[in-house]
């Protein structure tokens, strides 16, 4: 089966008077892979806060599969969405596989006792990731590329239903951002619903089935395929800045580059 | 996780349960545990069959209290320091046992002026003021820490040192104001010790740290959520404020109880779950039901040194710094302090 999730007319505002969001629509389905875009502070990391459950809006609501999100409790939650922060700081070190098991909490009693098909799930995700061959490294001593495929298998090991992922890629070279969004294609083709925020706007135009690209005011500015929203007047707006638009040399998807101020035409 | 660590885990359990058998045998006379158990048998009188009485009525609850006492702020240690995901929090950082002995220090001036009795609100007035002054402490410190949407860790390490060096302005005022011929007794009563008389202290050493124990000894699954990020935590369904808001309490009302009873004991809660991390690694499910035994058994070992090192009894919390320090100072060297990334 097929999941959902669906924010409907959201709004959030850390502090009142100042929306960081305002009533946005936005689906998420199983399958797909979907792109938060948008320029720096308008919303995307606390859209993406909102989706899993970690804040609620304060008007407007989050449903899972036609269930309002609030009314699953934090373990049932964790079962279907999986949320990765942009930077996830380690107090201390563990091992990849430690790191891995970590994700089964969602399915342990109070006392969080691994069972035999717990490390199961978490050796297969090792392989889904292809990181089995780190399984007993030191997390902190993997490269950049590493740690997020490691931390994709944690949170995959949550055998979760839909993945939202704040800027998997912002520290990786643009070798292994590529493959990251690879894994992630393999993963859709899976079954999984992924969100993922990006800045990245080439690679989600070319990973992406769709887009929501929010603007500075914090609303939804176009949402659709990379085609419809990637063009140059709405992007041109969202950034307040001159973008232009052209075509990929191989992928044939748009390829996006900002104009610099007063620069060559 | 090895073969080699469990081993080593089952020689600290040995080494604890000898250490245990040794502070009952040990002090300032040598108890012959047949002697006891003969007397036991015969079913003397506790007046006429000393070494049984000696046993009871002294060793066995100082023992007890001694366990308690490491036990609990071993735990309270190891759960502040991975819920302010900070090696150096323990309840004591945040200020609760200076604040603790100042509220003792001013039992001791209050009952000198006459303005209070010898008790307190039915509890030994000195003891009665210390858990007072410790859980004002606690509520003061996380109410301004909380006053932000969100409880920062920093904030609270900030305001926790900060109402830790008022509480010891505050002890310097009243020793300057005290009697002299009181200062020896609240210098003593500051070095600390688990030289209890009788069960009562005990009774409340349990009744403070047992049900906190268990409490924070059932969240160990989410603290290694937790270590890991405070926001994966979250997304994999961990309720991180209330998590912040039990143990918080849980732990600085144990060791509250615990400084009320023994005085200011320092160290145990930094080094403890320092030295056990060594072995265990950052699992807290290891790591804190190990370090409830350590820090027992090390508190023990401290007193049965504190009775015999020096004619006499030296103060513990001298003992546990003096012990406790170059160890740990030899831990620090001797490892890359890679167990804490920051």
């Amino acid at each position: 089966m097929s999941h959902t999730l669906e924010a409907n007319a959201i709004s959030y505002a850390y502090e009142a008077g100042s929306d960081v969001l305002r009533a946005v629509n936005l689906s998420v389905h199983g399958g797909k892979i979907t792109g938060l875009v948008g320029p720096n502070g308008s919303g995307k990391s606390t859209l993406l806060r909102l989706l899993c459950g970690l804040l609620r809006p304060q008007q407007g609501s989050v449903m899972l599969d036609g269930r309002p999100l609030a009314a699953f409790s934090g373990k049932e939650r964790a079962r279907m969405i999986a949320f990765l922060p942009q930077s996830v700081n380690p107090a201390f070190s563990l091992s990849v596989f430690e790191v891995v098991c970590l994700g089964r909490y969602p399915y342990t009693g109070v006392l969080g006792a691994l069972r035999g098909q717990d490390l199961e799930v978490a050796r297969r995700c090792l392989r889904d990731t292809g990181t089995e061959e780190l399984h007993s490294r030191d997390f902190m001593s993997l490269s950049g590329g590493e740690r997020q495929r490691v931390l994709l298998a944690s949170i995959l090991a949550q055998e979760p239903r839909l993945l939202l992922l704040d800027e998997p890629t912002s520290a990786l070279d643009i070798h292994h951002e590529a493959e990251v969004f690879e894994l992630l294609r393999r993963l859709a083709h899976q079954g999984y619903g992924i969100a993922v925020v990006t800045h990245d706007l080439n690679l989600a135009a070319q990973y992406c089935g769709a887009l929501i690209l929010l603007s500075q005011d914090h609303t939804v500015l176009a949402s659709g395929s990379p085609g419809q929203v990637l063009t140059e007047d709405k992007l041109s707006a969202a950034y307040g800045a001159v973008i232009r638009v052209g075509t990929h040399p191989f992928a044939g998807t748009p390829l996006v580059a900002a104009q610099p101020m007063g620069g060559a035409q | 996780m090895t073969r080699i660590r469990y081993s080593v885990i089952a020689a600290i359990l040995m080494l604890s349960l000898l250490i245990v058998v040794a502070s009952l045998v040990f002090g300032t006379e040598s108890l012959s545990m047949l002697q006891a158990w003969r007397e036991w048998r015969a079913q003397t009188p506790l007046y006429e069959a000393p070494t049984l009485s000696i046993l009871l009525t002294q060793r066995i609850p100082r023992t007890l209290a001694a366990l308690l006492t490491g036990a609990g702020l071993a735990l309270a240690g190891c759960s502040f320091q991975a819920l302010l995901r900070n090696p150096l929090a323990t309840p004591y950082t945040l200020g609760v046992a200076s604040s603790g002995a100042l509220g003792a220090w001013l039992a001791f001036i209050l009952m000198d002026a006459g303005w209070i009795g010898g008790y307190f609100l039915g509890a030994p007035s000195v003891q009665c003021f210390a858990f007072l002054f410790a859980g004002a402490d606690t509520l003061l410190v996380y109410l301004l820490a909380s006053r932000k949407t969100r409880t920062s860790p920093s904030v609270l390490l900030l305001a926790g040192v900060t109402m830790g060096m008022l509480a010891n302005s505050g002890i310097m005022l009243t020793r300057y104001l005290a009697a002299p011929e009181r200062l020896m007794m609240m210098d003593r009563w500051l070095m600390g010790g688990v030289d209890v008389l009788g069960y009562k202290p005990v009774i409340t050493l349990l009744a403070g740290v047992a049900p906190c124990a268990v409490l924070l000894l059932a969240q160990a699954a989410k603290f290694d959520q937790f270590g890991f990020s405070a926001e994966v935590a979250a997304g994999r369904g961990v309720h991180v404020g209330r998590l912040q808001v039990l143990t918080f309490l849980t732990g600085s009302l144990m060791t509250a109880v615990i400084v009320s009873e023994v005085g200011p004991i320092g160290f145990v809660g930094l080094i403890i779950p320092h030295s056990v991390r060594v072995i265990t690694g950052p699992r807290h499910t290891l790591l804190m039901p190990l370090s409830v035994v350590v820090g027992g058994a090390f508190l023990c070992a401290c007193d049965i040194a504190a009775r015999k090192l020096l004619p006499g009894e030296t103060p513990i919390g001298i003992i546990t710094t003096l012990i406790g320090g170059p160890f740990f100072l030899f831990l620090l060297m001797r490892r890359k302090f890679t167990d804490w990334e920051m």
